[in-house]
């Protein structure tokens, strides 16, 4: 439990002190605002314009940072040759992934909610009432990144970190387009097809499934029982990510 | 120093050439009436997480397109997609609806107009402007001897629907007499008598009298269906006002 403590604690400090990360996040700020420019022109519908745009910029740029954050995260370590270092120290290899994970875990945490705050203050002023589910859209959004970042840093034990950015990237968008999959397989005439998109579908996460920006704007009604269940699967999903990275990690030879 | 200079040179001449380009080239390309709207399936199937972005962003292109044209060549051709898509993708975006459903008047689609609201009102069934605008509609635009009564018949919706304002069944009832439906709309008067205020209650006075008949016995006959419907103080109070000056 120690060994996790502090590689999260190192992982955290080292995420959160790149200057990347800080640019990224003062454009995501930047985008967010200028949903007021958007609403400038949208015939008394501010409030709303702020909201859909904000939740969008937030949820590319934590995107971005996630993916490329996760991504970086085992390679930089391996390329600095301080993995070498690390492992000659009592740190298991499957603390060593769960530690990186939770470290990038609580920087995106402070990413998501600066920006997320950022937002709501915002809706806040121009519609001159604070939204509850824009809070929680946010945070359903961190819960979807967290899945990425999960599949990301399983990626990233495969293969290359540029390689492992684009593949997880990838599966946020197939992410979004879980359901289609799950349509081809009732179409397919074809049973391997059938098979193969059905597994397909239960692999990829389903993001679409638990995303509520739509109740944002008040076009979906939303229950905490449903919310919970999305975030349970969500957080089994990279639990079973997690562990075949570590398993993926510890077979490794460096 | 001259290098130096020279690069200075350079730098400097780009800008200008860069400025000059933005400054002389035209504002913007000639807005044509015809523009390319995706079916709203294609994002509903593609991005449906998004679909409320998508939504608003093509309410502004909407917006965007309604006052390029409507002031000048007055083509609105594409306006009936682009509401159909942004209500799609939004189903309860009011301002969508009313903008549209406004917006089409002027392209000349009264019917695309009547059959959106009709879809806003199904959707959302507590918002009392869509029936209220549908009988407005029906009422300017629509053609035929019924259309009193069509729109007398939304206006009934909306004066329905819990928060809706007071003038709502004074139209109604106005519009159910001029369309012959003497008995509804004495009832509908009887009920704004009931529930208004004193400007409320002489309206209602005055629109009953103006569809009952003169002859004491049938106009008795025609406002017993009142008897009941309403607080019997009411009833009385309203009853000794149309028979004033009968004997």
């Amino acid at each position: 439990m120690n060994q996790v403590v502090a590689v999260t604690i190192n992982t955290f400090k080292e995420t959160i002190r790149d200057r990347v990360l800080a640019v990224i996040v003062v454009f995501a700020l930047l985008m967010i605002a200028g949903g007021l420019w958007l609403g400038s022109i949208s015939l008394g519908e501010q409030g709303r314009m702020m909201k859909d745009f904000g939740l969008v910029a937030l949820t590319v740029f934590g995107l971005i940072v996630a993916v490329f954050v996760a991504a970086g995260l085992v390679h930089k370590e391996v390329e600095k040759r301080t993995v070498f270092i690390l492992f000659s120290k009592p740190v298991s290899r499957t603390a060593f992934i769960a530690g990186k994970f939770v470290g990038l875990c609580g920087t995106m945490a402070v990413v998501i909610a600066g920006m997320g705050l950022f937002l709501f203050v915002l809706v806040w002023i121009v519609a001159g009432q604070a939204s509850g589910t824009l809070l929680l859209a946010v945070v359903m959004i961190y819960v979807q990144l967290l899945a990425v970042m999960a599949v990301t840093i399983l990626f990233s034990t495969l293969g290359s970190a540029i390689l492992a950015a684009v593949l997880g990237i990838c599966v946020f968008v197939a992410g979004q387009l879980s359901h289609n999959v799950l349509a081809l397989t009732r179409l397919g005439k074809n049973p391997l097809t059938e098979v193969l998109s059905w597994v397909i579908y239960v692999v990829i996460p389903n993001l679409s499934a638990v995303d509520i920006k739509a109740g944002a704007v008040g076009e979906q009604t939303l229950a905490w029982a449903q919310i919970g269940l999305w975030v349970a699967y969500l957080l089994a999903y990279l639990v079973v990510a997690l562990a075949l990275a570590a398993v993926i990690f510890r077979r490794k030879e460096f | 120093m001259i290098r130096r200079l020279f690069a200075i040179i350079v730098v400097m001449a780009c800008a200008a050439g860069v400025v000059a380009y933005q400054v002389a080239r035209p504002a913007k390309a000639p807005a044509t009436p015809r523009v390319f709207v995706p079916s709203p399936r294609f994002f509903l199937d593609f991005s449906p997480s998004f679909r409320t972005s998508i939504a608003d962003a093509y309410y502004l292109q909407m917006v965007q397109y309604y006052g390029e044209h409507a002031k000048s060549d007055g083509r609105l051709d594409s306006l009936p997609q682009m509401v159909d898509l942004v209500t799609r993708l939004s189903p309860h975006f009011a301002r969508a609806y009313l903008f549209g459903a406004f917006a089409l008047i002027d392209a000349g689609r009264p019917d695309v107009s009547y059959m959106i609201l009709q879809r806003a009102f199904k959707v959302d069934p507590n918002d009392y402007r869509y029936p209220s605008y549908l009988g407005f509609f029906v009422y300017h635009y629509g053609k035929g001897k019924t259309k009193d009564l069509v729109a007398a018949r939304w206006y009934q919706k909306a004066a329905s629907v819990p928060g809706s304002p007071t003038y709502l069944p004074r139209l109604a009832a106005a519009l159910l007499g001029k369309g012959g439906e003497t008995e509804k709309a004495i009832l509908m008067w009887g009920q704004v008598y009931g529930a208004g205020d004193k400007y409320s209650r002489q309206k209602a006075v005055a629109g009953i009298d103006r569809i009952l008949p003169a002859d004491k016995a049938a106009r008795m006959k025609a406002v017993a269906p009142l008897y009941g419907t309403m607080p019997k103080a009411e009833f009385d109070a309203l009853i000794a006002e149309l028979f004033k000056g009968y004997k």
